[in-house]
C-alpha cells in the first residue's frame, strides 16, 4: 500500500535528499504526483507507467499517489522517475520494502524500461552518499565522484527488480576511480614578444588580480587569455572536486572526471544574464560564472556585453559566491573566478592609436559603457598594440608556461603564509602590515594621488599589485619605488570619462 | 516707457537675430548706424536694400523687447559689446575683407595690443603635439607676444594654457564658435573661467549662443585676421585648421607649421605645408624672428625638468619622435620591461613623456 524511497533532487550546484512517498490505494484509477512537483517531475508518470508495463511489470489500476518530501520549494527532475518507480513497486507488493530500506535511487526512466543518466549526478549522489545508491549504468563514472558508501549501476529496471528480489545478482561494475581529464591548455612560450602583456599575466596569476586588456584587433588579447589557466597552480583534490561537481550539476558530464587544470570560460558577448550568474526558472543552473570557478572567466570585446551582464557581475567578484533567489527558492553557488576582460579602445580599432579617427565623444561613449565600479574591480589594466615585425621574428624562444607557473606558484604559497588569501584579497586594512611602503614609494603615490591622477580606491589597488610585483621578483619586505612604478604601468589609465586610474 | 537703446545695445541686438548671417548684418550697418538699423529693422514698414523681404517679415515678427533681454544677458555674462568703427573694436580687423561687424567680448582689451600670433592645430594631438604646443604658448607671451587661439581641444588648448602659464599677461585672445560665454567643450569649463581675467574670449555671437557645425570655419576667418603670424602645430591633410590657414593665406598672413614625423597623420598637414613653402617651427625663437624679433633680446627658457637619469636617457633615445609602446622600447633598448616600465615611470613624473592609451612619446622637441 505504501512506500518510501530516498532519491535526491539538484539546487543549484547542490543535491538534495528527497524522499518520495507512494501510495497505492483502491478507488477510481488515477495517478497523481503531489509535493509541489516542477514540470518535468509531472511527465515522469508517463515515462513510469511505460517503462513499468515494458519491464513486464504490473501497473496498478488503482488510485496512485505520489508525494514528493523535501526542502526546497519546487522539486522534480527527471531523476526522480527511478524512485517513483521502485516505490511503486514495493507499494504493490512486486519488491520486498526491505531490500530497498537502505537504498537511494536517481535515474531518469525510458519507455523501454531502461535507465538513463541526468544532469548533476554526481552532486545528486552525493545527497544521499550514506545510502546504497542505484544509477543508471552511463553514469557509473560520474556517480562516482561522489564517492557515495555503495554504488550500483543497473541498465534497466526489470535488471534492477531481479537484484532487489534476490532473483538475480546485482550487474557487475568495475570500480575503478575517475581518472583526471585534463584540458589542453596552450603553451605561453607561443607568444612572441609582448614583454608587457607577459608581465601582466603574470601578476594577474600570482595574485588573482582581475585583468582587462585594452588593445585593437589582433593585439592577441585572446591568445593571452586562452594561456592563462597554465599559469594557474593546478587545481587542489577538494578544487577539483568542486569543479566536477559543477559541471556535472551544468550536464556537462562528458567532462566528469576529476580535472586538475584551472577551467576556461570564455562566453559570448551575446550571452544573456542567467546564462552569466546563473539561474532559470523551474531548476536552478550555474551559470558560466560558476563554471569558471577555480580557473578564468574570459570577457571578450567586453564592451558587447550587455550592461546588465556586466553589472550582475559585480558582486559575485566581490563576495566570491552567487546568490540567486527566485520567488520559490533561493541557492548559493561558488563563483570564485579571475575575470580577464578585453575590450578594443575605441570603435574603429586602429593598430596605432595615434591615427584614430573617432570623435573624443564616441571613444568616451564606446568606453563609458564599461561601468566605472566594474572597472574599478581590474587591478591589473594593459595597454596591448599589435606585434610587430620585429617581436615576431625575433627572439628564439620565450619563457614556458611552467616557469612562470613556478614562480605564480611561489607567489601564491607566500601569499597564503603570509596573510591567508592571496593578494588581490588583501583588504584595505591589512595593507599597512602586509604591503608597507618605502618612503620614496609612498612620496611616488603621494604625488599622484594629490595631481588627481590616482584615485583613493585606485591607490589601494596599485599597492596590491605592486605587492604581487615584488613577491614575485623575491622582495618580501619593504615595497620599493621601483614596484610601484610598475604597478602604475598596470594600471593604464582609461580615456577621458571614467574613473582616471 | 523706455529710453532709446544704446549704439552697442542696437548691435548686438541686431546680431542676435534669427537668420542673422555675418553679410546681412554688415549690409545693414553699412547702410544706417546700429540705432536707425534697429529701427527700420523692427519699427518700419520700408522694405531693406539687399536683404530679402521674407528675412525682415521674420525680423519684424520677433520681440522687440530683445535688445534690453540682451543687455541684461550681456551685464550679468560680463559680455561687452564692440562695434566696428568703435575706438575698442580690434584695429586688425577694421579693414579686413571680411571683418565682423559686431563683436562679444569677455575680458580684457589690451590683450590685443600686443605683437599677436595664433597657435592652432588638430584636436586630436600627439602628446608631444600638445607639449609643443603649450611650451611655444608660454615662450611666446614670455617674450610679450599674444596666443591667438580657438580653445577647442587638443593644440589650442594647450597653446593657452602656455600662455597663461606665463607671469606676462594678458597675452592670450580666445576666438571661439560659440557666444562667449558658452563653454565648449565641457571640459574647458576652468581655462574658460581663468582666460578672460588674465586674457580676451572674443567672439561674433551673441551670450548664450550654441557653437554650431558651421560656426567653427566662420570663427577661423576672425582667428586668422587677428594674426600677424599663424602656426599650425599638428594638422591633419583636411583639418579644420587648414581652413584657418586658407584664410589667413587670403589675407597676406604668414603661416608657419611645425614638422612632423611621417608616420604619423596628425602631422600630415603640417607637413605638407610645409612642402608648400611654409616657414618651419622647430622652437618660439623662429616665430619670433619672423615677428622682427631681435633673437638675442629674447627671454631665454627655461627648462626646469630634472635631468634624466642614464636609464632615461636611453628610453628618450629609443622613442624618438613618433609614439612606441612599451614593448617596442624595450625591444628597442634591450632593457627588462620592469625596468623600462620603472624609467617611463621616472621620466612621466619629470615631464619628459606622456603617453596616450599605451603610446609613449618623448616630450623633447
Amino acid at each position: 500500500m505504501y512506500a518510501a524511497i530516498t532519491s535526491a533532487t539538484l539546487m543549484g550546484t547542490a543535491g538534495s535528499r528527497i524522499v518520495v512517498e507512494a501510495h497505492v490505494g483502491p478507488g477510481i484509477p488515477a495517478f497523481t504526483v503531489v509535493g509541489l512537483p516542477d514540470e518535468g517531475c509531472k511527465e515522469s508518470r508517463d515515462r513510469v507507467r511505460a517503462a513499468l508495463l515494458s519491464s513486464g511489470l504490473e501497473w496498478p489500476n488503482r488510485r496512485i499517489t505520489v508525494n514528493l518530501v523535501g526542502s526546497g520549494e519546487r522539486r522534480g527532475g527527471a531523476g526522480l522517475d527511478l524512485a517513483i518507480a521502485v516505490g511503486l513497486l514495493v507499494a504493490t507488493g512486486q519488491v520486498p520494502a526491505e531490500s530497498v530500506s537502505s537504498c537511494a535511487f536517481v535515474a531518469e526512466l525510458g519507455l523501454d524500461g531502461s535507465l538513463r543518466t541526468t544532469a548533476g549526478m554526481a552532486p545528486l549522489v552525493a545527497a544521499v552518499d550514506e545510502c546504497e545508491v542505484v544509477v543508471a549504468e552511463g553514469a557509473h563514472d560520474e556517480a562516482m565522484l561522489a564517492r557515495p558508501s555503495r554504488l550500483r549501476a543497473v541498465p534497466t529496471l526489470g535488471g534492477l527488480v531481479a537484484a532487489l528480489r534476490g532473483d538475480a545478482p546485482w550487474p557487475d561494475i568495475d570500480v575503478s576511480p575517475p581518472s583526471p581529464v585534463n584540458d589542453e591548455i596552450p603553451d605561453l612560450s607561443d607568444v612572441r614578444g609582448q614583454p608587457l602583456a607577459r608581465l601582466a599575466l603574470e601578476v594577474s596569476a600570482a595574485g588573482l588580480h582581475h585583468m582587462l586588456m585594452i588593445g585593437p584587433p589582433g593585439a592577441g588579447k585572446s591568445m593571452l587569455a586562452r594561456r592563462l589557466p597554465g599559469l594557474l597552480p593546478r587545481l587542489t583534490h577538494d578544487e577539483a572536486f568542486e569543479v566536477a561537481m559543477i559541471r556535472s550539476a551544468a550536464g556537462m558530464a562528458h567532462r566528469a572526471g576529476l580535472a586538475t587544470s584551472p577551467p576556461y570560460r570564455a562566453p559570448h558577448h551575446s550571452i544573456s544574464m542567467v546564462a552569466m550568474v546563473g539561474g532559470g526558472s523551474s531548476h536552478i543552473r550555474p551559470g558560466e560564472i560558476t563554471l569558471a570557478s577555480h580557473g578564468v572567466l574570459f570577457l571578450d570585446e567586453m564592451g558587447e556585453f550587455s550592461p546588465g551582464v556586466l553589472d550582475a557581475l559585480r558582486q559575485p567578484l566581490e563576495e566570491r559566491c552567487v546568490r540567486i533567489a527566485r520567488a520559490h527558492s533561493a541557492v548559493e553557488m561558488p563563483a570564485n573566478c579571475l575575470v580577464v576582460a578585453a575590450t578594443n579602445p575605441c570603435p574603429c580599432g586602429v593598430a596605432v592609436r595615434i591615427n584614430c579617427e573617432c570623435a573624443p565623444a564616441a571613444r568616451q561613449r564606446y568606453l563609458r559603457r564599461l561601468s566605472g565600479p566594474l572597472l574599478d574591480r581590474f587591478d591589473v589594466r594593459v595597454h596591448l598594440a599589435r606585434p610587430t615585425t620585429a617581436e615576431l621574428t625575433g627572439e628564439a624562444a620565450a619563457e614556458s608556461s611552467a616557469c612562470v607557473a613556478e614562480r605564480v606558484a611561489r607567489v601564491h604559497e607566500l601569499s597564503l603564509r603570509r596573510q591567508g588569501c592571496t593578494n588581490s584579497a588583501i583588504t584595505g586594512d591589512m595593507l599597512d602590515d602586509v604591503a608597507p611602503l618605502a618612503d620614496d614609494a609612498m612620496a611616488s603615490l603621494r604625488s599622484r594621488l594629490d595631481d588627481g591622477s590616482l584615485t583613493g580606491r585606485g591607490y589601494h589597488r596599485v599597492r596590491r599589485v605592486a605587492r604581487t610585483l615584488a613577491d614575485l621578483d623575491g622582495e618580501h619586505g619593504l615595497i620599493t619605488r621601483r614596484w610601484v612604478d610598475v604597478a602604475l604601468h598596470l594600471r593604464a589609465r582609461l580615456d577621458v570619462g571614467i574613473t582616471p586610474r | 516707457m523706455n529710453a532709446t537703446p544704446g549704439r552697442s545695445a542696437c548691435a548686438a541686438a541686431l546680431a542676435s537675430l534669427p537668420l542673422q548671417t555675418p553679410l546681412r548684418l554688415r549690409r545693414l550697418l553699412a547702410m544706417w548706424s546700429p540705432e536707425d538699423a534697429w529701427n527700420i529693422v523692427m519699427h518700419s514698414r520700408a522694405s531693406v536694400f539687399g536683404i530679402s523681404d521674407s528675412v525682415v517679415a521674420v525680423w519684424r515678427g520677433h520681440d522687440t523687447s530683445l535688445v534690453w533681454r540682451l543687455e541684461e544677458q550681456c551685464r550679468a555674462a560680463g559680455v561687452w559689446v564692440t562695434v566696428r568703427g568703435d575706438p575698442s573694436y580690434p584695429a586688425a580687423l577694421t579693414d579686413d575683407i571680411d571683418a565682423p561687424s559686431v563683436l562679444f567680448c569677455i575680458g580684457r582689451h589690451e590683450a590685443l595690443d600686443h605683437r599677436r600670433v595664433a597657435v592652432i592645430g588638430t584636436r586630436h594631438a600627439t602628446q608631444a603635439g600638445r607639449h609643443f604646443s603649450q611650451t611655444l604658448g608660454r615662450q611666446l607671451a614670455d617674450n610679450g607676444v599674444t596666443v591667438v587661439s580657438g580653445l577647442a581641444r587638443g593644440i589650442d588648448v594647450e597653446a593657452h594654457r602656455g600662455a597663461l602659464d606665463s607671469t606676462n599677461e594678458p597675452h592670450a585672445v580666445a576666438v571661439v564658435a560659440g557666444g562667449p560665454d558658452v563653454v565648449y567643450p565641457r571640459e574647458h569649463a576652468s581655462i574658460w573661467k581663468e582666460l578672460p581675467l588674465r586674457g580676451l574670449i572674443v567672439s561674433e555671437l551673441p551670450p548664450g549662443a550654441k557653437p554650431e557645425p558651421f560656426r567653427f570655419p566662420q570663427r577661423n576667418r576672425i582667428l586668422a585676421a587677428l594674426s600677424e603670424v599663424v602656426v599650425v602645430v599638428e594638422s591633419r591633410e583636411t583639418g579644420g585648421s587648414m581652413t584657418t590657414v586658407r584664410e589667413a593665406m587670403k589675407r597676406d598672413i604668414a603661416v608657419m607649421a611645425v614638422p612632423g614625423s611621417p608616420h604619423v597623420q596628425s602631422s600630415a598637414g603640417t607637413n605638407g605645408l610645409l612642402r608648400d613653402g611654409c616657414a618651419p617651427v622647430t622652437s618660439a625663437g623662429d616665430v619670433l624672428v619672423a615677428l622682427g624679433f631681435e633673437h638675442r633680446m629674447l627671454t631665454p627658457f627655461v627648462d626646469t625638468r630634472p635631468e634624466p637619469t642614464a636609464a632615461g636617457r636611453v628610453v628618450l633615445a629609443a622613442l624618438g619622435d613618433t609614439p612606441r609602446t612599451i614593448d617596442e622600447v624595450a625591444l628597442a633598448t634591450g632593457m627588462p620591461v620592469v625596468e623600462v616600465a620603472v624609467a617611463l615611470g621616472q621620466l612621466g613624473s619629470g615631464g619628459w613623456v606622456a603617453d596616450s592609451d599605451g603610446w609613449w612619446e618623448a616630450l623633447t622637441r
